[in-house]
C-alpha cells in the first residue's frame, strides 16, 4: 500500500464497516457488512454477477468490473458514480459460483465513499430517519421521498395516508410505534453504540461539501 | 436447508414491519386472521421496534447500530417466551437472521452491544451467545403458511380453479441466506405451493421470475428511472405469462407493483390486466376473511373489485 493511500484511508466513520487495512480487499473481508467466508479472492471474473444484475441490464453499472477494481486495489472505485446503482437485491450474491458477493462489496465501497464525503448528497435527505427511529422505534420514509410518492401515487393512496389511524383501527390494529419505555431504550442504545455521533459527523461533512460547492458556484444536489 | 416438517406453529413472535404498518396494514390483519384460523400460537408486541433494514440498505445505518437494535428485539422475544421470530417483510427476515448470526459468532460484537446495554442500565437486554439460533428461530410468514397447506386447502372457501396466478418471491428472503430457505433458490415455489393448495391455476415459471421488483431501496428515489425500468420489465414478463393475479410476500415489493403499476402504465404507455396481493391476504381471503375489514384491499392502488366479483366475492 502506498503512503498516499494510507493517508486517504485514515478516516473511517465506522471501524467495523470500513476497517483500515492495507488493501481494499482486506477491508472488504474484515468489514462486518460482509460474510466471514466472502470469496472475493476466489473471483474468476466469470461475469455471472453482471449477467444477472438488474442494474447492469439498464445502466453502466458492472459488478464484475467493480470486483476487479477492488481486487486490483484501485481506490478510485469509490468515486465511480455507478456504485450508487446497485439494488441490493443479492442476485449476484446468489449466482456467484465462488461464494463472492458483489452486493456486499459494493455496500463497503459505498461506506468508504461516504468516509470521503462522496455520495452525501444522496444521504443527507436520510438524516431525519435516524432521529425518527429514535423517537418512535419505527422506520420512516424520508420526507423528500414521501414527496416523490405523493407526486407519483393516486388518490387512493392519498386518502389512505390521510386516514391511516382510522384505516388501521378498522382493521383491528393499534397505533404505529413502540411503547413509550421502549423509545427511551432505543434512544439510549443508539447513543451508546455511537449512531448519533456518526450521523453528526456525516451531517458536518455534508455541510462542508455544500459550502465548498457554493464557493465554487456549483450544485451538489444531483437528484434524478 | 430448512425442512417444512420443522417449521414451528407455537411461540411465534409476529415481527411488525414499518412498511406493512404504514403502507399495507391489511397484510398484518390478514396474517393474524389466517394464524387464528389455522391455530398458530403467536404474539404481537408493542415493545418490538423496527429492524432498521431500510436505514441499513439506504447506507445510513452501520452494522453495529443495526445489531444493537436487533439484540434488543431478541430480548423482547425471549422475555415474552415467543422466540420464533416470524416476519412479514423479507428485509426484516434477512436483517434479523444476519444480526443473530453475527451476535452468536463474533465475541467483540456481542461484547460491544452488551456493554452498551449495561451502561444504559438495560442489563435485562444482554445477549447471551446462542440464546437464539439464526437458523431455528427465524421465519417468514410464508413458511408458516406453507407448513399449513393441508389445512388451508381444507378450509378454503373460494373456487380459484380458473384464476391464472404468478408469484414473486422476495429477494431478501431467498437470495441473502440462500442456503437456508425452503426449496431451490433458483426456482422458489413457496407461494406457488400455497396458491395451488387452494386450487389456483399457477404458472410456476415465467421469464423474469427471479428478477427483483425494482424497489432497490434508495434506487426507487435516487434512480427512479432505472427502478421503473426494472419494474416495467417484470410487469411485461407477467403480462406475457397471461396472468390475472400476482401474489408476493414483502411490503416493499407490493409498493413497487401495486402503487407503481398505474405509474408505469402512464409513463410507458401500456396497460396491465392483473391485480396484486400478499400471500397472507390471499390465504385470509381463501379462509373467508372480509376483503375490506380484514384484507384491506380498498387501499390498494390497483383496484381489486372487478377481480373479487369475478371469483364470487361481493365487495
Amino acid at each position: 500500500m502506498t503512503d498516499m493511500m494510507a493517508d486517504e484511508m485514515i478516516d473511517t466513520l465506522s471501524e467495523y464497516d470500513t476497517p483500515i487495512c492495507d488493501t481494499l480487499a482486506e477491508t472488504v473481508k474484515k468489514s462486518l457488512r460482509t460474510s466471514d467466508t466472502i470469496g472475493i479472492d476466489r473471483c474468476m471474473q466469470c461475469g455471472a454477477c453482471t449477467a444477472s444484475c438488474p442494474a447492469a441490464r439498464f445502466t453502466d453499472y458492472n459488478p464484475r468490473k467493480i470486483i476487479k477494481r477492488v481486487m486490483e486495489n484501485d481506490i478510485s472505485v469509490i468515486e465511480d458514480e455507478s456504485i450508487w446503482n446497485c439494488f441490493y437485491c443479492y442476485t449476484c450474491h446468489l449466482r456467484c459460483p465462488r461464494n463472492n458477493s458483489p452486493t456486499q462489496v459494493v455496500q463497503v465501497v459505498r461506506q468508504m465513499a461516504i468516509n470521503k464525503g462522496i455520495g452525501l448528497d444522496k444521504l443527507e435527505v436520510l438524516f431525519e430517519y435516524g432521529d425518527a427511529f429514535a423517537e418512535l422505534g419505527v422506520s420512516k420514509i424520508p420526507d423528500l421521498y414521501v414527496g416523490q410518492m405523493e407526486d407519483d401515487f393516486d388518490m387512493r393512496w392519498h386518502e389512505f395516508k390521510n386516514n391511516l389511524d382510522s384505516v388501521r383501527s378498522e382493521l383491528g390494529l393499534g397505533t404505529v410505534g413502540v411503547k413509550d419505555t421502549g423509545r427511551g431504550e432505543i434512544r439510549a442504545i443508539l447513543a451508546g453504540i455511537g449512531f448519533f455521533d456518526r450521523q453528526e459527523k456525516m451531517k458536518q461533512m455534508a455541510e462542508a461539501e455544500l459550502n465548498t460547492s457554493d464557493e465554487k458556484g456549483g450544485i451538489t444536489n444531483e437528484t434524478n | 436447508m430448512k425442512q417444512i416438517e420443522n417449521i414451528p406453529d407455537r411461540g411465534i413472535l409476529l415481527f411488525k414491519s414499518c412498511l406493512v404498518s404504514v403502507e399495507y396494514p391489511g397484510i398484518e390483519s390478514s396474517t393474524t386472521y389466517a394464524f387464528d384460523k389455522l391455530g398458530v400460537d403467536y404474539l404481537v408486541s408493542d415493545e418490538q421496534s423496527c429492524c432498521t433494514g431500510l436505514g441499513y440498505y439506504f447506507d445510513l445505518f452501520d452494522q453495529m447500530s443495526t445489531t444493537a437494535v436487533a439484540a434488543r428485539n431478541f430480548a423482547v422475544a425471549r422475555k415474552n417466551g415467543y422466540t420464533n421470530i416470524t416476519t412479514m417483510c423479507s428485509t426484516c427476515y434477512a436483517i434479523n437472521k444476519e444480526t443473530c448470526a453475527l451476535l452468536n459468532s463474533n465475541e467483540e460484537v456481542r461484547s460491544n452491544v452488551n456493554t452498551v446495554f449495561e451502561n444504559a442500565e438495560l442489563d435485562d437486554l444482554t445477549y447471551k451467545q446462542n440464546s437464539l439460533d439464526e437458523v431455528d428461530n427465524f421465519y417468514h410468514v410464508v413458511e408458516i403458511l406453507l407448513s399449513k397447506t393441508q389445512n388451508i386447502g381444507k378450509l378454503n372457501t373460494i373456487d380459484f380453479s380458473d384464476v391464472h396466478v404468478a408469484t414473486h418471491h422476495a429477494c431478501h428472503y431467498y437470495k441473502v441466506q440462500y442456503d437456508d430457505m425452503i426449496g431451490n433458490p433458483n426456482h422458489p415455489l413457496l407461494i406457488d405451493t400455497i396458491a395451488k393448495s387452494c386450487g389456483a391455476d399457477v404458472v410456476e415459471w415465467y421469464e423474469d421470475k427471479t428478477l427483483t421488483c425494482g424497489a432497490g431501496f434508495s434506487q426507487r428515489h435516487i434512480n427512479r428511472k432505472t427502478s421503473l425500468e426494472v419494474t416495467h420489465a417484470k410487469l411485461e414478463s407477467l403480462k406475457n405469462a397471461g396472468v390475472e393475479l400476482v401474489i408476493h410476500m414483502c411490503p416493499n415489493c407490493q409498493i413497487q407493483y401495486d402503487r407503481y403499476q398505474p405509474v408505469i402504465e402512464k409513463e410507458f404507455e401500456t396497460k396491465y390486466d392483473f391485480v396484486h396481493m400478499n400471500i397472507a391476504q390471499f390465504v385470509a381471503l381463501a379462509l373467508g376473511a372480509d376483503p375490506g375489514k380484514v384484507c384491506g384491499f380498498q387501499i390498494h392502488s390497483v383496484p381489486l373489485d372487478k377481480f373479487l366479483n369475478r371469483i364470487g366475492i361481493s365487495v
